[in-house]
């Protein structure tokens, strides 16, 4: 096996040269939370902050194999179970006041056909902490989704915002509205990919606000792809 | 709090040992893979030494059965207390 000396004079050993003895890691370009939403137990209270739980905030993508490998699989979770994975200081809540403007592109696999959520979330995963479901610079990827609910599994994505325009203010960055769709068309369609959904299938777009009101699954969507 | 059962705090792995005192990667092209291991796609992280980097899912894949350890000595617990057993994640009618 062969290691690289840097300029400063240290060898790079990785994980792939020696499993118990290496020296450098691979660092994600943000820190990540897994949270689980654990199902209401049945006694009456529907208390959602109790209920949703931070598992675990990492940096590297060996600590993201260490954690996926010793954590229960979403095949595994009981009904009404959740895995948010979100970076490191957003709350998964849609009322959180860093979400409350946003929306989120989602699917939904029922559970008529098999379905390969285990590889499905985790492709979603390795997706979003290799930065991969976004366009340079965009900051519109808050975090992603998988609900476990009767009949069927949903996978979302969520963003930061609905795709409007941006007022750039004090040299921040602007944006058209024609601007803002296209972003969001563009994380839609990486989403639909990582999904593996064949062209026919449609991944929808809505806002935060909407699903609210009308429930996630009769919200009007803004967009498809 | 639930009492631990051994008076000595659990030992981390020598693989856990390694991932907490690893420096991060600043050159993402000055690692030398071994054979049999590739690079991250090198379009992804055109600006390859400001330590921040972009990786593809086969990349990524590569360390799946690679880092299998538990990434806390506090894993059993902290998972216990959020996510739980598998057995108890499930409601007792659903068999």
């Amino acid at each position: 096996s062969t290691t690289a000396v840097t300029a400063d004079g240290k060898e790079q050993v990785t994980i792939f040269h020696n499993k118990d003895n290496f020296s450098v890691k691979h660092p994600l370009m943000n820190k990540w939370t897994l949270w689980f939403t654990k199902p209401p137990s049945g006694k009456g209270e529907n208390n959602w902050a109790d209920s949703l739980k931070e598992v675990v905030t990492f940096d590297s993508v060996e600590e993201f194999w260490g954690i996926y490998n010793n954590i229960t699989k979403t095949s595994e979770l009981a009904q009404k179970s959740d895995y948010h994975l979100f970076k490191a200081g957003i709350r998964p809540e849609w009322e959180d006041v860093q979400n409350k403007h946003g929306g989120k592109w989602a699917f939904q696999f029922k559970k008529t056909s098999p379905c390969p959520i285990d590889q499905i979330w985790l492709h979603v995963m390795l997706a979003a902490i290799g930065e991969t479901l976004e366009p340079e610079g965009e900051g519109e990827v808050m975090g992603v989704v998988v609900n476990v609910r009767k009949g069927m599994f949903r996978v979302g994505l969520w963003t930061r915002t609905v795709g409007g325009a941006i007022r750039g203010t004090n040299g921040g960055k602007s944006r058209t509205a024609d601007e803002g769709k296209a972003v969001l068309a563009e994380i839609g369609k990486r989403f639909k990919d990582v999904l593996g959904l064949p062209k026919e299938e449609l991944v929808e777009f809505t806002g935060h606000t909407e699903a609210a009101h009308h429930g996630s699954t009769r919200a009007k969507a803004r967009f498809t792809v | 709090l639930p009492l631990p059962n051994s008076t000595e705090a659990p030992m981390p792995s020598a693989a856990l040992t390694s991932l907490r005192s690893a420096r991060f990667i600043e050159d993402i092209t000055s690692v030398n893979y071994p054979s049999g291991f590739m690079s991250p796609n090198p379009a992804l992280n055109p600006n390859a030494s400001n330590g921040k980097f972009k990786y593809d899912k086969e990349f990524l894949m590569q360390f799946a059965n690679v880092f299998t350890e538990k990434p806390s000595v506090d894993w059993d617990s902290r998972i216990r207390d959020t996510v739980g057993e598998p057995d108890s994640a499930r409601p007792s009618t659903a068999r």
